[in-house]
């Protein structure tokens, strides 16, 4: 074997290998983390938003993808754990490389990735309804700021009458704000302080400095405050302003139902509970209660019927381990999650880029997409434009539409607005 | 004017029918057509008083969604969808203006799909004004309940013009309760008489019957007063409400002894089957809060079984129980089926658990707590895998929902049925304990488990009966917080750690020092959440921490819990081995 | 095998492994920052590795207690936390204004209504005011802890169960957000560590030499106190705490000296996780915690010095993995490892080559003595 033989059949091997590799090289993808827990107390609410996800990148990629290429989904369990939320968003960023990331849905988390996602100048979209008072250039936020959600319940609750106001909610950040704003809120809309219950706390001065009644997350016995809201009712025109987290609604419901009150006699509107969480509590029970989403399942349009449709058959042919197939129903975070995702190809596509920086910049100058929950429009606060739905509760899970605000502009900085 | 509109309205509906008399069905159909909610509240307003019988189906079924607005050939026709649904989701419809099934021109009846109509829309004002139409109704509906509640309703709406329908039902009406609701009712709602006099009446009478709901109202009457300079009538509302207050802190004191009571016949259910583990046994079962939660979801299942059955999905395979369709009383009879299945399930988990991991560690207390802890992380993950992620629905049977209020303490039936069950579980268990042969086997094991053995006593099989009988009752503990809170995957790990403390407190091995230390970190817990935030001031006075106490007394439900916490570890300094410690001799 | 089956841990710690794990934690403590400058390992490689020493060091504080003295104690994830926590709150002082709101005290007060800054925050604008509270408020707490427990003689699973109380407790204080802690959120968004900018690779760099310095120093001094005649007692206790007693021991003395001495270890591994993280918050002192870090040790093998260390990085190493491989079946693989190993492994990885050996011996028929 003389030495040109040797390498024209190394040349051969090499060009056979190429033509081996090169029509998986053709085909390039875009990695695309999802970020959310799997695991641990949070997996209730963060699972279907990892499914919707999934689904929406199967949709993208079998219309072509994104500037022609398909999305590779890289899906990371934060398991509930908020250092580990840091420690995956790190290796999406810094190891992965993902172009955009999908995910967090307690404040917390969110606040964790921060600092990663600010270092490597990464995008995270989140889609949660959350307290506001952050606006980070590497966040874009589709979820619900405080004024596309408190504030118009609670307009929508003196319209109707009501006068007197109890503040609950789970202690976290996001029932803290919300509560704080709403204070302010309602003194300036001439509500006297003795209406509002749930307690106050006040500052080393004795000035008044927040409102509410808060429990521990993961709180079981509702039977005090039950108590406590029975006599506050007592006299007629009183609402709960509740803003517990979704496992602790369940604990909370089946009390307040049992203790004799209802909706018409003090009507509760919660801000985390969603279609999704309904599917764990006693929904017959629970009529008329009220919601305020920026997206119902019930909402009456074309592109809402195909999602909803699109969605069942996606989890039908599912394929994904531990998917849950039966019963499943759409929500305003799993929508918002779908937005995002239409959003961010939107931004791709104008910029004709991946980088971040030239999606931000699209982002800022405006985009709009019409999602199942009507249009939704980015503005350069990193927020979004979108519509405010108030529902009301009824017996199979769904809500009724009893308003609409069209086109609410999502305000993140609302502490001291009000005063 | 509007009555004008109205009838031109309806004969314009009625395309050109001769009208009838205008009853009360005319007037709702011409009200569901009506645009503008002011408009609709006024035309509901002109109900207000009359008998018919067709207005409470009618408002019921407006207010359920019941109502569609049919719309053909430009007309729109307001309907009621009646009877069964065929296959296509087809009902027969029938006016609202006549109650006569809907027909088209050639006479033939029209069958409609709900999902094809727009429902009757409402708002939460005109569902207030239905209701005040319905409660005048009520005033004379043969269920007291509900004459109660119309009442209540009556009451806050303290609208002097109804008064006389009221002192009208004084002569009528028999049953005591809603004699009381009644007496309260127009105490109410002659606080806004402008007889000066009749306030003070009213305010007297309200102070009698130690009005509850009345609080707001007098303290409106006492600033009105104020600020008409009548220091006399303020000073009367204000001793009214001192009064009041009074008897609401005998209310709430009486509500704190029961909700402890509830709370604690809680922690004594899940911690009896710890007790028997951990006592008995000496084994740390960490996964005793995923036995409770396979109990819980033995319940789900069940009770799906008797509706329409249930569709899972384990590792994306797709398995089908089908469901027995059953109907009223039988479907809500599921609870009793699921209490002994769910003690079942777990029992047979507790078994395979036992068999499986626990005997090998019968000698290394320490390490059954890591291996257990491991089982607990599979099993939540398991069950996650195979129910989902999301907590699924179990409903309460009718005769576990409602209340029953004594002396306005509200005692919920669910609450009593907890309590009454905890008494006859920790019955049963000491009947099994003391009066049988298994029971004996049991005790002897624990009291001295070689000299057992040497007795011939087949100490293992004992020890699995043993497991199984304390997986059971935690099985039998998540039936029951299916009824009060959560089920889902991660529903034991909320009760672990106090079923725990429950049992150190109470003793290693000691029935009754279960049940007091439950009953007594139950009262502990509910005592502290009433009261923490009226001493919370006083708090501040406690040196070096006092800001920090005062600023934590004030969150009361976390307070409670963090005290019960600290409280116990405080116990056990006076007696290290919980309140009922089995005396020995012997050291390690 | 030559020892009996309820105690197989009772010879001395090894001083082979003491030997190699000293190497490997020297060795790592130059070469992967090395690494890290020449670009050869990424910044999160090097990143996640101070952060499994930083377990380490918690794992190192649980076995000090547990292999070493016999007390399982389900606190651990409580002093780790507030060693954190005490380092926390200096770095939140370096933020500066530099936060969200742009204001002198930390965000999460300013969203509370707050305006000034609380008393007791005042001193943590000093590094060495933080560092010492480091040590002093674990120390303190597990003092008075340790000593109403081993007083009145609390032990054995109530020992385990009362600590899980504790940590319970201080969680609960934590997630409250009117703690004046940051509650469920914690701290976050750290800027600077005495005028270094945290997100600098260099930074990290450094935070890495110091954690596995630390973790050097801590397994010296671990290593020198089993070879004391404190050590001594210390097994002595963990094998028959009663005969210790009536030997003339102040058995409590003993237990209460090395539970402070834990609680700091625990302590010195939380301050230096929190820079390396980024995010300290009340979940890290939950008891679940504290059984996580049990789980270490036992994986890597109880009563050894390598073991913790072994265990810590492995079971971490493998959540890494898992939780991007198999986000869904993760926790079953893991609580299957748990199970496995404390059911076949009591001695931990440590003790699988003796383990193998002792297999292959018994594969060839030899006349045991019974």
């Amino acid at each position: 074997m003389n030495i040109p033989r040797l390498s024209s059949i190394l040349t051969v091997g090499a060009l056979a290998l190429a033509t081996l590799v090169s029509p998986v090289k053709a085909e390039e993808t875009v990695k695309v983390g999802v970020l959310h827990s799997l695991s641990g107390t949070m997996a209730i609410s963060e699972t279907s938003l990892r499914d919707v996800l999934l689904f929406t990148f199967d949709e993208i990629n079998a219309k072509g993808g994104v500037l022609g290429r398909k999305i590779e989904p890289v899906v990371v369990d934060g398991a509930s754990n908020w250092p580990l939320f840091a420690e995956k968003a790190k290796q999406l960023l810094e190891q992965d490389h993902v172009a955009v990331t999908f995910g967090c849905w307690t404040s917390v988390s969110r606040k964790s990735v921060l600092p990663v996602y600010e270092k490597n100048n990464g995008l995270l979209f989140y889609p949660v309804q959350y307290e506001g008072e952050e606006e980070s250039k590497n966040v874009a936020y589709t979820a619900e700021a405080v004024n596309q959600q408190a504030t118009p319940a609670v307009d929508y609750l003196l319209a109707q009458g009501v006068k007197k106001f109890y503040l609950l909610g789970s202690d976290y950040v996001y029932p803290q704000t919300t509560n704080l704003v709403l204070l302010e809120y309602l003194l300036s809309k001439g509500v006297p302080i003795e209406n509002i219950g749930g307690g106050f706390r006040k500052d080393a001065s004795g000035k008044i400095i927040s409102a509410g009644k808060y429990t521990p997350f993961g709180h079981t016995d509702y039977q005090q405050i039950v108590a406590e809201i029975k006599q506050f009712a007592a006299g007629g025109g009183a609402a709960v302003v509740s803003t517990l987290n979704g496992d602790t609604n369940v604990p909370f419901f089946k009390e307040y139902a049992a203790s004799g009150l209802t909706a018409e006699t003090c009507p509760v509107v919660s801000f985390s509970i969603s279609e999704d969480e309904f599917r764990g509590l006693p929904a017959d029970k629970l009529v008329g209660q009220l919601g305020c989403w920026t997206y119902f399942q019930s909402i009456k349009s074309p592109a809402n019927k195909k999602f909803v449709a699109d969605f069942q058959a996606w989890l039908a042919k599912s394929t994904v381990p531990g998917i849950v197939k039966e019963g499943r129903v759409t929500c305003s975070p799993m929508v918002l999650s779908y937005d995002g995702v239409y959003l961010w190809k939107a931004c791709v596509e104008k910029a004709g880029s991946f980088d971040v920086d030239k999606v931000r910049e699209v982002w800022k100058s405006g985009v709009s997409f019409n999602g199942p929950g009507g249009k939704v429009t980015t503005q350069p606060n990193m927020h979004l434009t979108k519509n405010v739905f108030i529902g009301e509760t009824k017996a199979d899970g769904q809500f009724k539409i009893l308003k609409s605000f069209d086109n609410v502009y999502g305000e993140p900085w609302l502490k001291g607005k009000f005063k | 004017m509007v009555r004008l509109f109205l009838i031109q309205t309806f004969l314009w509906l009625a395309c050109g029918m001769v009208a009838e008399a205008q009853d009360a069905r005319h007037e709702i159909a011409a009200a569901t057509l009506l645009k503008g909610e002011a408009a609709q509240i006024k035309a509901l307003n002109g109900l207000m008083g009359q008998a018919d019988d067709a207005i409470f189906p009618l408002l019921e079924a407006w207010r359920k969604d019941r109502l569609f607005l049919y719309e053909a050939n430009g007309k729109t026709v307001p309907v009621l969808l009646v009877g069964a649904k065929d296959k296509e989701g087809m009902q027969a419809a029938e006016r609202i203006d006549t109650g006569k099934p809907l027909v088209d021109e050639k006479g033939a009846a029209i069958r409609l799909n709900a999902e094809d109509l727009n429902a009757v829309a409402h708002s939460a004002n005109l569902r207030r004004v239905m209701k005040a139409v319905l409660d005048l109704t009520d005033l004379a509906s043969s269920e007291p309940a509900k004459r109660r509640s119309a009442l209540a309703a009556i009451g806050q709406a303290q609208q002097l013009e109804k008064l006389p329908a009221l002192e009208k039902r004084l002569a009528v009406e028999k049953d005591a309760d809603v004699l009381a609701a009644l007496h309260e009712a127009i105490a109410l709602v002659r606080l806004k008489s402008p007889d000066r006099a009749v306030k003070v009446a009213a305010l007297k009478e309200l102070e009698q019957i130690q009005s509850l709901a009345s609080t707001d109202f007098i303290a409106t009457v006492e600033k009105e007063a104020k600020l008409a300079k009548d220091e006399n009538l303020a000073v009367h509302a204000h001793t009214t409400l001192l009064a009041i207050n009074r008897h609401r802190s005998v209310v709430d004191f009486g509500g704190t002894l029961f909700r402890s009571l509830s709370l604690g016949s809680i922690l004594l259910i899940v911690a009896l089957g710890l007790a028997i583990t951990f006592g008995l046994m000496g084994v740390i079962n960490m996964a005793h809060g995923e036995m409770i939660a396979i109990g819980a979801y033995t319940t789900y299942v069940v009770q799906n079984v008797f509706a329409a059955g249930l569709a899972l999905s384990p590792f994306g395979f797709s398995v089908m129980i089908p469901g027995l369709h059953a109907t009223g009383w039988f479907k809500e009879s599921y609870f009793l089926f699921a209490l002994p299945l769910s003690f079942l399930t777990a029992a047979v988990a507790g078994i395979l658990l036992e068999r499986g991991v626990i005997r090998f560690l019968y000698r290394r207390p320490l390490e059954s707590l890591l291996a257990t802890w491991g089982v607990s992380l599979l099993l939540q993950q398991l069950l996650r895998l195979t129910f989902g992620a999301n907590n699924v629905q179990v409903g309460s049977p009718s005769y576990l929902s409602g209340n029953w209020v004594v002396a306005d303490i509200l005692l919920g039936w669910n609450r009593i049925f907890v309590i009454a069950f905890a008494a006859l579980i920790v019955f049963g268990v000491w009947l099994l304990l003391t009066k049988t042969p298994v029971g004996l086997l049991i005790r002897a094991v624990t009291q001295n488990r070689a000299m057992a053995s040497c007795m011939g006593v087949r100490t293992e099989r004992v020890n699995t009966l043993t497991f199984a009988l304390g997986s059971g009752l935690a099985g039998l503990a998540g039936a029951f917080l299916s009824q009060i809170g959560n089920v889902g995957p991660s529903l034991g790990q909320s009760y672990i750690v106090d079923s725990f403390m429950v049992v150190v407190v109470g003793g290693v091995g000691n029935l009754v020092g279960t049940i007091i230390s439950g009953l007594g970190i139950g009262s502990f817990d509910q005592f502290v959440q009433q009261y923490s935030p009226s001493v919370a001031g006083a708090l501040t006075e406690v040196p070096w921490v006092g800001g920090f106490l005062q600023n934590l007394a004030q969150d009361s439900a976390v307070f409670g819990k963090i005290l019960v916490l600290c409280a116990i570890i405080l116990f056990l300094q006076w007696r290290p081995s919980g309140l009922f410690a089995v005396r020995s001799r012997n050291l390690d | 095998m030559s020892e009996a089956p309820e105690n197989p841990l009772s010879p001395p710690p090894l001083s082979n492994s003491t030997a190699g794990i000293l190497a490997f934690a020297a060795g790592a403590m130059l070469i992967l920052p090395a690494l890290d400058a020449g670009g050869v390992i990424d910044h999160f490689t090097l990143n996640l590795w101070g952060k499994y020493f930083c377990y380490a060091l918690l794992a190192l504080s649980v076995d000090l207690l547990w292999g070493w003295t016999g007390l399982l104690s389900l606190g651990q994830a409580l002093f780790f936390a507030l060693g954190g926590y005490m380092h926390g709150m200096y770095l939140m002082r370096m933020i500066g204004t530099q936060g969200q709101y742009h204001k002198p005290i930390p965000d999460f007060l300013v969203f509370l209504g707050w305006t000034d800054l609380p008393a007791f925050w005042k001193p943590f604008d000093q590094f060495t005011f933080a560092m010492a509270m480091v040590f002093f408020l674990p120390g303190i707490l597990a003092f008075l802890f340790g000593w109403l427990a081993f007083r009145s003689r609390i032990k054995g699973v109530y020992f385990s169960i009362l600590t899980q109380a504790l940590t319970y407790a201080g969680a609960l204080i934590f997630f409250r957000n009117n703690t004046l802690m940051g509650g469920n959120n914690g701290f976050t968004d750290f800027k600077e560590e005495l005028g270094f900018a945290l997100r600098e690779p260099s930074t990290q760099r450094g935070l890495f030499v110091a954690t596995a310095a630390a973790l050097v120093g801590v397994v010296i001094f671990l290593r020198w106190l089993s070879g004391t005649k404190f050590g001594l007692v210390q097994r002595a206790i963990r094998d028959g705490e009663n005969r210790t007693l009536f030997s003339g021991y102040a058995t409590p003395a003993f237990k209460l000296f090395i539970f402070v001495i834990a609680g700091m270890i625990a302590a010195i591994g939380g301050a230096l996780y929190v820079p390396q993280v980024g995010i300290i918050n009340p979940s890290d002192m939950t008891p679940d915690k504290s059984l996580e870090a049990i789980v270490w040790v036992a994986v890597g093998g109880r009563g050894t010095l390598v073991g913790p260390i072994l265990g810590a990085v492995a079971v971490n190493m493998l959540k890494s993995y898992a939780t991007r491989a198999m986000p869904d079946l993760w926790l079953i693989l893991l609580g299957g490892l748990f199970l496995l190993v404390v059911l076949f492994l009591p001695g931990g990885l440590v003790s699988l080559p003796e383990k193998i050996r002792g297999l292959w011996k018994k594969s060839i028929p030899a006349t045991l003595p019974a």
